[in-house]
């Protein structure tokens, strides 16, 4: 195996991009990469969620603990995360977590005095700090058209009051990682698929008559072929919508033509989906994903090498 | 066949029309009756109808002294639930009743008219003459007990209210109602299961010996009637006589002298009469010819007791027996023995009909011999009994007054209420109730158990206790009969929902549309028979009674006579009660091997409603049902237009019940169908309902392995959710709520139709079967951290605390004290304590912490100056719960209880996430506990990006055979994917209320999912793709109340019980950890002596002893004179000291305390 280099630089292709979604190709390299970044992207990625909830007065049917789970969950806007401490190692305040180079500071303070349900939403909180809102209202902020929100989206619900009721608390938002609590994770999706590649033994196909070959297209549960209304011929319309079910090689055996075609996945091609909870944007996650991997590479490579590689070589060398 | 002219060709060209669809009946159904319908109706019986019953029988106290002074009710009634405070009335609710632990109960009222007053005593004055009659007084609405109010009955004042006035009263729309609330707590009276009264059942006994017996039962007397063979001889058991009695004696006793009489009566086959033979030769050789032979020989037959409580005379006794206790249920009418002759020959000769033919034995499990005894007939007993005490000691009073006027002069006020006593019902309503204890020595009824506590834990939990049905027989007898599932339940009773081990088919529970009848009125009834040509008894001969040609009609076990065209009068009766005549409940039932026609009016029959057709013709058409849809109808209306009846178990038999109206028509061979088609009487309304309330929540039970139906049944009584809409305004000393509860993604009409759907218990959680990690073997699930991150599984745990400010009976009570303000106090366990001296709701409660700061008088038994400080000790109220776990106090409640002292209530929340070893449960019997919590990155996902919410072991389907769980995972992928709850009723799918597999599978693909409800899965380890395709979807999983912080217990050092001086028993006290004998004896066979040493006494209790080598006694060590001493020997030389388990120096103690010697025998080691 001498002399064969497996050095590859991996490449990415960004094949669609919106604020909380994006998709690209990754290729050049192989799953560990891959599963690399999408793990480090579903968990150790930070954002800002709120973290300490003190209630003053809550009468709402819902107790302290449900109401504080559940502004736990609300995403913010973490675009500062990455340059933000984490409570525990801010050394401006001791780890009380409650300065502001770690924190953010909510308060809430909503009380029905109408005969009709009055729903306390994310767009109730309010934050110490501009930079860092729930998600919906900051992207209200941008919408040009404020008007479209206003009936049915008010934003995230926390609870809802009736006449008397009273909500009012502050609550503390911290820097923290999907690993610790879900609420942390800025993915809402993160998934790759291996690229297929499809071949359709053209031969063979042909000869197909029209009906069977509509019996075969038609075979598999995701739209990938299609018959050219114009020539009568299959072709692949979109490979990437092959699921690896494998319903149409399973077709084919059954109509006693196996091997029609074949479907290899493609080991060093990978197709990401991402879709970010919107406190960062989708690209901005895939960047920040890559950072905290350099990071963590960096600090194995920081450590003092010395002592601890002999501890690792003389592992090796009395296991092996 | 040719053309037949009279064949309107045009009805046959019609297009055959499809099957009604007959579900819109099943909610009109409910939505007239409700689940409980059964304990409403029967409660509702006895308050409106029984409680008048029970007066009239008993209306009359009577002074014995004279006959003249006497009370006499004329009405009785029941009040609205109301209560006295402070002379004003008001009204009570069930809520206020729930949280204030009153009983929710209402005045029983009475009006009288009595003759005991001043003016009368006047007149009763020894030596004075008599100034007339006494005056008849009369006085309305005077109290004389409280009744426990049934919850939703009549007399409730929720009954007829919707569901924003229910709101308003803190009561949940969807609570059943049916139950109790006794002095705070919610109590039903289970439905008593027992064998039918006042009709002939022949059985065999232990010995083998054919017997045919009746209990009779009738308001004055209960007996037990025994007819037995022995040895080809008939005899009579009753328990009046010290033997058994030839039977041909007893019917010589009754006035029957003649043995031909006998005989025919029997009727004229040889058989009968040779079967008889036997008996009539005893009876010749006992020389017994008249009925004054037969009678003297019975007296000389009777019990100790009948003769002394006759007084020694024991003539006419005999006579008197066999008037009022053998066969009471025949009325006798003046002295006329005739009828219970005739009863008895009917006994015999279907005795016989046994011996000749074995099939005709009447089967006890048969569900037609079995009646239901219901919450009404319960407390009408209870009621009855107290009744009558309360009467004869009011008589007892009124006697006593007489005899001793002056003392008791107050009494002849004219106050009718000072001589009834209320107290006594009461109490004794409310003792019964409470306790479910039913002793009435009246009725001869000690039973236990009766009621119990509504079980809360879930909504599902708390109808399925009102369903419950409790056995007749002990639970410890292991006998198979009455545990197996019988045919004749079918639609009646669950055939899934009973408990496992010991009650086991005993325990069962009512199907979804069964009802229990109600005693109806057997006089009109009686009267129509005979119009309709029943033949009256008293005119017929013996030999006419069992002619071939006529049928005896039987109304409720009692013979009005027989009728020639047995079909025709039952087909009229039937009529009649389509028309509405008579009761919707009375039932016809042709017995064509017995020659006999039941008609049945009593209560306690289970019965359903089904679709009557005429030669397998629904009855029920399009625009019925679109009638019922538009409002314009209801159930009632198609039971009143005879388009539905309701049958019992024993007319089912004459009935010929199709599941489907269309299915009659696609049967078999052509003149088979027709014969068929004309047999068909009655179609099914749902084949679901033949399940009850908690099988109704399985989806896809029919594809079940059973067993699996009735796990699901007793779990789904287990599961988290929600309890009801007043959930957090209750006040239950337990309580668990799911955080975010769902309704199914694949439902039934049956959760649905008891609004499960609204008081879900359970999450939809994406469930991949899927072999992962090795935490998930035997069961276990592994579940996806960050799902409970979000919620998933997360519940509230809510207990209650009291602490109640004792009144003491020298005037002192127990004070509540703000708490001191230094820092002291506010460093210890005081700081949750509010400025009122009770913790403050919302605050963080840690073990040991005061939930009120309390001080008791330190006497509590003189009367003392108003104490100082010094004459109070603290007596706080400590929270103890578990150390290290954070809860809240959720409510702090203040209410007076009953003795008027004052009761504060903590409600205490904690709420909770899954955690390793917490149980989770399927809809379909498989149970499993949380192996281990992953990561979400670590979990396996889809191109799609889904990841499940738990990973569940695929080998727990093979053995179990749940293919329901699959359809339910595959019906549930389909619903999340197309928008719409999909359905899995029992059954369904002919009728569509189930999803079929196929069209599941195209809706499936239609969104790109595999038909198969398998996914293309990727590793979050490793990234690669699975090896195999995983069959993954949602599953709808319930939490079970099973938790592992309410159950993990471990000590090292703890307390020890006072007497052995062993450690406690037992997680509550903090118990150690048995090392038990099993656990010994492997030590003794591994051989590690000293680790069995340690483990037997070293760690638990060991004790120095001295030891007398002599006497082999055990001694004492002298601290003054620093020697050891036995005190048998009086010296303390040969003492020396060893170890001992306390628990054996205490033996020999009690040994010695009972004359025993035990001596130890030393040697030297």
């Amino acid at each position: 195996m001498e002399g064969v280099s497996y050095q590859r630089l991996p490449k990415i292709m960004i094949r669609e991009m919106k604020d909380d979604y994006l998709k690209f190709n990754l290729t050049d390299t192989d799953a560990s990469m891959a599963n690399a970044l999408r793990r480090v992207m579903i968990a150790e990625v930070p954002t800002i969620a709120i973290d300490l909830v003190e209630i003053e007065v809550n009468s709402s049917v819902l107790n302290d603990e449900f109401i504080s789970h559940r502004l736990g969950l609300i995403p913010l806007t973490s675009d500062l995360a990455m340059g933000m401490r984490f409570s525990r190692d801010c050394d401006s305040c001791d780890g009380d977590g409650q300065c502001e180079f770690c924190s953010v500071e909510f308060h809430l303070n909503v009380r029905c005095d109408s005969d009709q349900t009055l729903d306390v939403t994310s767009a109730d909180l309010r934050s110490t700090d501009p930079n860092v809102v729930p998600v919906d209202v900051a992207a209200r902020a941008l919408s040009s058209d404020p008007s479209s929100f206003d009936s049915d989206q008010r934003g995230i619900i926390i609870v809802k009051l009736r006449r008397g009721q009273e909500l009012r608390l502050r609550a503390i938002a911290r820097k923290g990682i999907g690993k610790d609590h879900a609420k942390w994770s800025p993915a809402a999706t993160v998934t790759f698929m291996y690229e297929p590649d499809i071949q359709i033994k053209e031969d063979l196909m042909e000869t197909l008559t029209l009906e069977e070959k509509r019996n075969w297209v038609e075979s598999s549960p995701t739209k990938v072929f299609d018959i050219d209304p114009i020539t009568q011929q299959v072709m692949v319309v979109d490979s990437e919508a092959y699921t690896y079910d494998e319903e149409v090689i399973k077709k084919a055996e059954a109509m006693g033509k196996p091997g029609l075609v074949e479907i290899y996945a493609k080991e060093d091609s990978f197709i990401f989906t991402v879709e970010s909870t919107g406190a960062i944007k989708a690209s901005q996650l895939v960047i920040n994903a890559i950072d905290v991997l350099r990071q963590k590479l960096d600090a194995v490579r920081m450590q003092d090498a010395e002592a601890d590689f002999k501890e690792f070589t003389d592992h090796m060398q009395g296991g092996g | 066949m040719g053309a037949d002219p009279n064949v309107d060709l045009s009805s046959l060209a019609a297009p055959v029309s499809s099957a009604v669809d007959k579900f819109p009946l099943l909610p009109a159904f409910l939505k007239v009756r409700g689940l409980v319908k059964q304990h409403i109706d029967s409660f509702d019986y006895f308050i409106n109808h029984g409680i008048k019953k029970i007066m009239k029988a008993n209306d009359r106290i009577v002074c014995r002294h004279d006959p003249s002074l006497y009370l006499r009710y004329t009405n009785i009634y029941v009040d609205r639930p109301s209560t006295t405070a402070d002379t004003i009335q008001e009204l009570l609710t069930p809520h206020s009743c729930r949280l204030s632990d009153r009983t929710y109960a209402a005045n029983i009222l009475v009006d009288v008219e009595y003759t005991f007053g001043q003016r009368a005593v006047k007149g009763q004055k020894k030596g004075e003459q008599n100034e007339g009659p006494p005056t008849l007084q009369m006085r309305r609405r005077v109290v004389i007990g409280r009744m426990p109010i049934m919850l939703r009955s009549s007399h409730c004042v929720l009954s007829g209210k919707d569901e924003a006035e229910l709101a308003k009263f803190g009561e949940c729309p969807l609570d059943p109602g049916g139950y109790f609330v006794v002095k705070g707590t919610e109590r039903v009276i289970l439905i008593q299961e027992q064998l039918s009264k006042n009709r002939i059942i022949i059985d065999t006994d232990s010995k083998g010996r054919v017997t045919a017996s009746v209990t009779s039962s009738t308001h004055e007397t209960k007996s037990k009637t025994v007819f037995f063979m022995e040895k080809g001889k008939i005899y009579l058991q009753l328990n009046q006589f010290t033997k058994p009695i030839p039977i041909l004696v007893v019917m010589k006793a009754m006035g029957m002298e003649s043995d031909q009489e006998i005989v025919q009566m029997l009727g004229r086959d040889p058989r009968y009469g040779s079967l008889l033979l036997p008996s009539i030769e005893e009876c010749a050789s006992e020389r017994i010819y008249t009925q004054q032979q037969a009678l003297s020989y019975l007296e000389g037959k009777l019990t100790s007791f009948n003769s002394s409580k006759a007084g020694g005379k024991k003539e006419g006794m005999a006579k008197t027996i066999l008037l009022d206790v053998f066969l009471a249920n025949v009325p006798v009418i003046q002295g006329n023995f005739r009828p219970k002759c005739i009863y008895a020959s009917v006994m015999l000769r279907r005795m016989m009909d046994a011996i000749l033919n074995t099939d005709t034995f009447d089967d006890k499990d048969y569900v037609g011999n079995k009646r239901l005894e219901l919450s009404g007939q319960l407390i009408s007993l209870l009621f009855e009994d107290l009744f009558k005490s309360m009467n004869s000691f009011a008589a007892e009073l009124l006697n006593k007054a007489y005899e001793n006027p002056s003392r008791n002069s107050q009494l002849y006020q004219g106050q009718p209420s000072q001589i009834l006593k209320q107290d006594m019902i009461t109490n004794g309503l409310e003792k019964a109730i409470s306790t479910g204890n039913w002793d009435l020595k009246r009725f001869k009824m000690h039973r236990k158990g009766v009621s119990q506590v509504v079980s809360r834990l879930s909504f599902i939990a708390a109808l399925g206790h009102m369903t419950r049905i409790s056995p007749q027989f002990e639970k410890t007898r292991k006998v198979s009969g009455p545990r197996a599932l019988q045919p004749s339940q079918w639609g009646m009773l669950c055939p899934c929902d009973t408990p496992e081990g010991e009650a086991c088919g005993l325990t069962k529970n009512l199907a979804l549309m069964t009802h229990v009848t109600t005693d109806d009125e057997e006089g009109p009834l009686i009267s129509l028979c005979y119009s309709l040509g029943v033949e009256d008894l008293a005119l017929l001969s013996g030999e006419e009674l069992h002619a071939p040609n006529s049928f005896l009609v039987i109304l409720n076990g009692l013979i009005l006579g027989k009728h020639r065209q047995p079909q025709r009068f039952a087909g009229a009766l039937r009529k009649l009660r389509r028309l509405g005549k008579i009761g919707e409940f009375v039932s016809v039932f042709v017995n064509d091997r017995q020659r006999c026609v039941y008609v049945a009016s009593d209560g306690g029959r289970v019965c359903r409603p089904l679709v009557i057709a005429d030669k397998g013709i629904s009855r029920i058409k399009e625009h019925h049902i679109q009638e019922l849809r538009a409002g314009v109808r209801n159930f009632d209306d198609f039971l009143h237009e005879g388009l539905i009846e309701y049958l019992d178990v024993n007319e089912e038999n004459n009935a010929l019940i199709a599941l489907y109206e269309g299915d009659i028509d696609m049967d078999d061979a052509d003149n088979e169908k027709d014969a068929n088609k004309n047999n068909i009487t009655h179609i099914e309304i749902e084949p679901f309902t033949i399940l009850g309330v908690c099988a109704g929540l399985i989806p896809f039970p029919h594809h079940n392995q059973s067993p699996r139906n009735t796990y699901q049944c007793a779990m789904g009584k287990q599961a988290m959710g929600n309890i009801g809409y007043n959930q957090l305004s209750r006040a239950d000393t337990l309580l668990y709520l799911l955080v975010y509860p769902q309704r199914p993604l694949l439902t039934t009409k049956t959760i649905e139709l008891v609004g499960f759907d609204k008081l879900g218990a359970g999450q939809n959680a994406t469930v991949a079967v899927m072999s992962y990690s090795g935490y998930d073997i035997e069961d276990a699930i592994v579940m996806n951290k960050s799902s409970l991150d979000r919620g998933f599984g997360r519940c509230i745990a809510m207990k209650k605390y009291s602490a109640v400010n004792e009144i003491y009976s020298n005037n002192t009570s127990d004070k509540i004290v703000r708490p001191e303000m230094d820092v002291a106090a506010r460093k210890s366990n005081m700081q949750i304590l509010d400025n009122d001296g009770i913790a403050a709701p919302g605050e963080i409660v840690r073990n040991h912490d005061v939930l009120v700061n309390k001080y008791s008088p330190r006497n509590t038994r003189d009367h003392l100056p108003s104490g100082s400080r010094n004459d109070y000790r603290p007596s706080n109220a400590i929270y103890k719960g578990p150390e290290g776990e954070t809860t809240v106090i959720d409510r702090v409640l203040l209410s007076s209880d009953t003795n008027g002292r004052l009761c504060i209530k903590f409600i205490v929340r904690h709420t909770r996430r899954p955690e390793l070893g917490d149980k989770f449960s399927s809809r379909h019997g498989q149970k499993g506990v949380c192996g281990t919590i992953v990561q979400q990155e670590d979990f396996p996902f889809t191109e799609r990006g889904i990841c499940p919410d738990l990973i569940m072991n695929p080998h727990g389907y093979p053995s179990r055979m749940t293919v329901g769980k699959m359809i339910e995972l595959l019906g549930s992928k389909a619903g999340v994917s197309c928008g719409r709850f999909h359905y899995g009723s029992a059954f369904g799918e002919p009728s569509g209320h189930a999803d079929k597999v196929e069209d599941i599978s195209y809706t499936l693909v239609k969104h790109g999912f595999s038909y198969s409800g398998k996914d293309f899965l990727y590793s979050g380890i490793t990234g690669y793709p699975l090896q195999a395709y995983i069959f993954m979807g949602p599953i709808y999983y319930q939490k079970l109340k099973h938790m592992v912080l309410d159950k993990m217990h471990a000590r090292a050092r703890g307390p020890r019980v006072t007497l052995t001086r062993q450690p406690t028993e037992g997680r509550s006290r903090d118990g150690g950890l048995r090392l038990g004998e099993m656990e010994r004896d492997c030590l003794i066979a591994y051989g590690a002596s000293m680790m069995i040493f340690e483990r037997l006494m070293l760690s638990s209790d060991p004790y120095q002893v001295q030891v007398c080598i002599k006497c082999g006694l055990l001694g004492y060590y002298n601290y003054k004179l620093k020697t050891a001493f036995c005190s048998m020997c009086k010296n303390g030389d040969n003492v020396s000291t060893m170890k001992l388990p306390y628990a054996c120096k205490l033996l020999f103690q009690e040994l010695q305390s009972m004359n025993v010697v035990p001596r130890l025998k030393l040697t030297e080691a």
